[in-house]
C-alpha cells in the first residue's frame, strides 16, 4: 500500500491559500440557491449564518463539488472543486445528511474512506481511532451508524471529515444534535483546527451559536450575501438593531410603567396590551433601558417580568437585510 | 507514487468494487436475480432427477433388450408379443363399452317396399328428425320411386317441391336428378319445419319401392344421415295416406377391449398399445435423450437466458449502482472521496460485473451441469471429448459477455433515467427485432454478438414462422474474436457515454438549499 501523495495539492494551496467564489450563481430550475456571490474566505474559522432555505448548504455543495455552479466560478485553495481527486485530498466535508451507507459501522464508515485516500489498512485504521477519539466515539466505533443516535451520527461524519487531516474543513450545521459537553469539545476542535492556519467553515442559523468561535461571519439571506466580515464589525452592526421586551407589571399600572418609559430617550416604541398588565418595548440601547427599569422599579411601580422579545435570529436577519427575509 | 497515477486510480477503483460488491451480491431486491439464474438449472435437474428415478422404478420391474422392443410390429397378437418379449412391467387394461350407429353397409341409403303396390301420383317424403348429430339440417341426396318392374326410376327428373332450400343450388330438384357423386350441390338441404319432399309421378302410377341416399350416400358424415322419416302417398295431392315409415339406422352396443404393455430397454420406455387382442399402436420414450437434451439446453441459453434472465439481471444490479444510492442518500459518500467520478464508475461496473459474472455464468454452467448429469457416463465422456468441453467454455463465455454488455447499457441508462421500465422495454424490443435489422444496425445490439458465440444454433420447429426465427437468430452471425471485439467495443463506447453522465452528476436529495 503506498501512502497518500499530497506534495503537489500542498504547493497550490500555498500558493492561494484562500477560499474563492466568483460570482457564482445555483438555480435549481426556477428557484434561486445563490445568486451572484463573490467572496474570498481566509484561513481561520468562518460561519455561513443564515435562515434555512438562505443557500448555505448550496454554497458548502458547490465548495465540495457536490453540486455545480451555473455561472461564475469557485477555487479551494487554488483547486476546482471540478476536480475531485485533488480537492478532496486536502479537504474534509461533514454534510448535513443524515444517512451513511447501510454496511458501515462507525469504524468501518471511516476507514472506507481512508481507504480511497491511498493510505495502508494499519495507517487508516490508525486515524480512524483517532478521529473517533477526537470526537468522543470510540466506544460505539463498531455499531452500525444506522443505528446511532442523530448526535452520534453528526459526531461520526465530523470524525470522517477530519480523519485524513484535511486543509479545509467543511461543516454544514455541525453544533446540531451535540450535548452541551460534546459541544464545547468540538468548538476546540475547530479552534485548533483553525490555529495551524487551515479552514474550518461551519454553517448555522443560530448566530449566537457561532458568535463567539468564528474569526469571521458570512450572513446569508435568500441566496445573496448580507454582511460578510470580521466578527467585531458584524457584531457592531447587531449592537444597532433595536431590542425589543415585553414587560408585565402588576396592579394593572402598565400604563404608568409607560410613561415613565418614554421619558428615556433610547425608547422608541411601546405598545400596550388590552389587558393593561403589559406592553412591548423597542430600545436602542439594552443597558440604558435595564438601568430605567431598576430605577422606575425604585420609584414604586411593581415590575413582575422583563422578557426579550427578539432574541431569535430571523429578527436580526430581518434587520440586518431591510425586512426582506 | 503520483495520486494521479494509473496505479493509485486502479486501486481506488478496486476498493469501491469490493464495497460495492455487497450491494450487488446480498441486495435484498438481487433475490430475483438468483431466481433467474438458477430456474433452468433447476429445471435441468428437476428432469434428470425424475428420469433417474423413473429409471430405476422400470429397472426394477424388469428390463428388455432394445432389439426385442424394436421386433414389435403393428398387427402382432398380445399373447405372440408377450410371449417373445416376456413379462411386461406394466400391463394396463379395460373393456370400452359404447353405443354406436349400427353399421349396414349400404352406404346411407335406404329402401322401403310396401305390398302390394299402391296406385298413387304424388308421393311424398316427410322428415322428423333429419340428423343422428341432433343438427336440425335435412339432407337428400336421391329420392327414388319404383314400380312393380322394379327398373325403371318414376321419380326421376319429374317436377319436385319441397322446403326451402339452404342454397338456390341446393333445391328438390336435386334430390330426384338421378344423381349423388357431385358432392353438396347434388343434394336437397333444408332446414325450415316442416321438412318434407313431394315429387309428382307425372301420373297416377302402382309403386312398391322407395330408394332414399342419405348424406353418408353424398360423401357426408355419417352422423348427417336422416334419423326419423316416413313416405305418404296420394292420388290427387291433399290427402296423403302414410305407407312407409323409418326410424333410420338403430343403434348398437359395441364392445372393444385393449390393453397396453409396457416394456423398458434401460434408456427407452415403450408402450404397445392392443384392441382387441391385436398391436394397434407404439409409443417409444426415451427417458433420457442426450441430444435432445443438449438442443433443448442450447434454446434456453438463447431464447430465456440471454433474452430474458440476463438482461432482466443486469437490469436489476447495474441500474441500482447509482440510482438505489441516490434514493438512499448515500451517493455523496463517494462524491467526496478524492477520485475521479470516472474511477467511480469503474468501480461500480467491476462490482455489477463481478456479481454478474458468477451469478450468470456460474448459473450457466451450472445448469450445463445439470444437462449432463443424468445422462450415460460414456456418452457424456465421448461428447465431453469432441465438443463438450468447448460448448461450455462459449456458453459461460457468452454468458459473462451478456453481463459485459448488458452491464455497460444498465448502467449508462441508471445515470440517465430514474425509471427503468420504459428503457427497459425499448431495449427488450430492440434486442428483439435485432435479426430484421440492416446489418451495420444489428452490430448496435448486445444479443448479435452473444448470439454469435453461441456454439450450437437455436433450434426451431419446422412449422417456426418465419418471422420468429428472423428475430431469434442473428441474419450474419460474426466470428467468435469478431464477436467478442465487437462486444468490447460497444462496451467501451456505452461506458464512454455513462462517463459523460457521472462526470455531470450532481446530488439532488431534494429541497436543500
Amino acid at each position: 500500500m503506498i501512502s497518500p501523495e499530497r506534495a503537489p495539492v500542498g504547493d497550490r494551496a500555498k500558493a492561494d491559500p484562500s477560499v474563492i467564489f466568483s460570482e457564482v450563481s445555483k438555480f435549481y430550475g426556477e428557484v434561486l440557491g445563490v445568486n451572484r456571490v463573490t467572496l474570498n474566505i481566509p484561513p481561520g474559522i468562518t460561519s455561513l449564518v443564515g435562515p434555512n432555505g438562505s443557500g448555505k448548504t448550496t454554497l458548502m455543495n458547490m465548495m465540495t463539488g457536490l453540486i455545480f455552479p451555473d455561472h461564475g466560478s469557485i477555487l479551494v485553495r487554488g483547486i476546482s472543486p471540478r476536480d475531485p481527486e485533488t480537492l478532496m485530498r486536502i479537504t474534509g466535508y461533514a454534510t448535513q445528511y443524515d444517512t451513511a451507507p447501510r454496511w458501515a459501522t462507525g469504524f468501518t464508515f471511516i476507514t472506507t474512506g481512508l481507504a480511497l485516500f491511498g493510505f495502508a489498512r494499519s495507517e487508516a485504521e490508525e486515524r480512524a481511532w483517532k478521529a473517533l477519539e477526537r470526537v468522543s466515539l470510540t466506544e460505539a466505533a463498531n455499531r452500525k451508524v444506522a443505528a446511532y443516535s442523530k448526535g452520534m451520527r453528526q459526531r461520526v461524519r465530523l470524525a470522517q471529515a477530519i480523519a485524513h487531516d484535511p486543509d479545509v474543513l467543511v461543516l454544514d450545521e455541525p453544533l446540531n444534535g451535540l450535548d452541551p459537553l460534546v459541544r464545547a469539545e468540538t468548538i476546540d476542535l475547530f479552534r485548533n483546527w483553525a490555529a495551524n492556519g487551515k479552514h474550518v467553515i461551519i454553517s448555522s442559523h443560530v448566530l449566537q451559536e457561532v458568535d463567539l468561535i468564528s474569526d469571521q461571519v458570512i450572513l446569508i439571506a435568500n441566496g445573496m450575501i448580507v454582511a460578510e466580515g470580521k466578527i467585531r464589525d458584524v457584531r457592531d452592526e447587531i449592537q444597532e438593531h433595536p431590542s425589543q421586551y415585553i414587560v408585565r407589571c402588576r396592579d394593572r399600572n402598565a400604563s404608568g410603567v409607560a410613561a415613565e418609559l418614554f421619558r428615556e430617550e433610547h425608547i422608541t416604541e411601546i405598545k400596550l396590551h388590552d389587558d393593561q398588565l403589559g406592553m412591548l418595548v423597542m430600545t436602542r440601547d439594552r443597558e440604558q433601558f435595564a438601568r430605567a427599569l431598576g430605577r422606575i422599579a425604585l420609584d414604586g411601580h411593581r415590575i413582575e417580568s422583563v422578557v426579550p422579545a427578539d432574541e431569535n435570529v430571523d429578527a436580526l436577519y430581518e434587520y440586518l437585510i431591510g425586512g426582506e427575509s | 507514487m503520483n495520486p494521479r497515477s494509473f496505479g493509485i486510480r486502479a486501486r481506488q477503483a478496486w476498493t469501491i468494487a469490493k464495497i460495492e460488491l455487497r450491494r450487488a451480491f446480498f441486495a435484498k431486491r438481487s433475490l430475483w436475480v438468483y431466481a433467474l439464474a438458477l430456474l433452468p438449472a433447476v429445471i435441468f435437474f428437476g428432469h434428470g432427477l425424475d428420469a433417474k428415478l423413473r429409471m430405476d422404478r422400470l429397472t426394477r420391474r424388469g428390463v428388455t433388450t432394445p432389439e426385442l422392443i424394436d421386433s414389435v410390429q403393428v398387427g402382432e397378437r398380445l399373447e405372440d408379443v408377450k410371449t417373445r418379449l416376456g413379462k411386461p412391467n406394466g400391463e394396463y387394461g379395460g373393456v370400452q363399452n359404447r353405443r354406436v350407429r349400427q353399421r349396414t353397409g349400404n352406404a346411407g341409403t335406404t329402401t322401403h317396399l310396401i305390398e302390394p303396390p299402391v296406385e298413387a301420383r304424388f308421393v311424398r317424403l316427410n322428415i322428423g328428425r333429419p340428423t343422428y348429430s341432433g343438427e336440425p339440417i335435412a339432407r337428400i341426396y336421391e329420392f327414388e320411386v319404383y314400380g312393380p318392374d322394379g327398373r325403371v326410376n318414376l321419380a326421376l327428373n319429374r317436377p319436385a317441391t319441397g322446403t326451402a332450400p339452404c342454397a338456390p343450388d341446393q333445391g328438390p330438384e336435386k334430390a330426384v336428378n338421378g344423381s349423388v357423386a357431385a358432392g353438396p350441390g347434388d343434394r336437397w338441404c333444408a332446414q325450415d319445419r316442416p321438412l318434407f319432399l313431394q315429387v309428382d309421378l307425372g301420373a297416377s302410377r302402382p309403386v312398391t319401392r322407395f330408394v332414399v341416399k342419405h348424406a353418408s350416400a353424398g360423401g357426408e358424415n355419417e352422423q348427417s344421415d336422416t334419423r326419423e322419416f316416413n313416405i305418404q302417398l296420394s292420388g290427387e295431392g291433399k290427402s296423403f295416406t302414410t305407407v312407409a315409415s323409418s326410424s333410420g339406422v338403430g343403434f348398437v352396443e359395441e364392445r372393444t377391449e385393449y390393453r397396453e404393455l409396457g416394456y423398458f430397454d434401460g434408456r427407452r420406455e415403450a408402450g404397445f398399445h392392443f384392441v382387441d387382442g391385436k398391436l394397434q399402436g407404439r409409443r417409444i420414450n426415451h427417458l433420457l435423450n442426450f441430444e435432445e437434451d443438449r438442443t433443448i439446453f442450447s434454446g434456453i441459453f438463447q431464447y430465456f437466458y440471454l433474452r430474458l434472465a440476463i438482461f432482466f439481471g443486469c437490469l436489476g444490479i447495474f441500474m441500482n449502482l447509482f440510482r438505489a444510492e441516490m434514493s438512499n442518500r448515500t451517493l455523496h459518500f463517494w462524491l467526496l472521496a478524492p477520485a475521479r467520478r470516472e474511477v467511480l464508475l469503474a468501480g461500480k461496473y467491476a462490482a455489477g460485473l463481478i456479481a454478474s459474472a458468477v451469478i450468470f455464468g456460474g448459473g450457466a454452467l451450472l445448469t450445463f451441469a445439470a444437462m449432463l448429469w443424468p445422462h450415460d457416463a460414456v456418452e457424456v465422456s465421448s461428447y465431453w471429448n469432441a465438443s463438450g468441453m468447448s460448448h461450455m467454455f462459449w456458453y459461460a463465455t457468452a454468458a459473462v459477455l451478456g453481463c459485459v454488455g448488458y452491464g455497460s447499457v444498465f448502467l449508462a441508462v441508471g445515470l440517465y433515467v430514474r425509471n427503468p421500465i420504459i428503457p427497459a422495454a425499448v431495449l427488450l424490443a430492440w434486442e428483439g427485432i435485432n435479426g430484421i435489422l440492416p446489418h451495420m444496425l444489428q452490430k448496435m445490439s448486445v444479443l448479435y454478438y452473444l448470439q454469435s458465440l453461441c456454439p450450437v444454433p437455436a433450434p426451431f420447429d419446422d412449422d417456426t414462422p418465419v418471422v420468429i426465427q428472423l428475430l431469434a437468430a442473428p441474419a450474419a452471425p460474426a466470428s467468435g474474436p469478431g464477436a467478442i471485439l465487437g462486444l468490447l467495443l460497444l462496451t467501451a463506447f456505452v461506458l464512454w457515454i455513462a462517463a459523460l453522465a457521472v462526470r455531470r452528476m450532481q446530488i439532488s436529495y431534494g429541497a436543500e438549499t
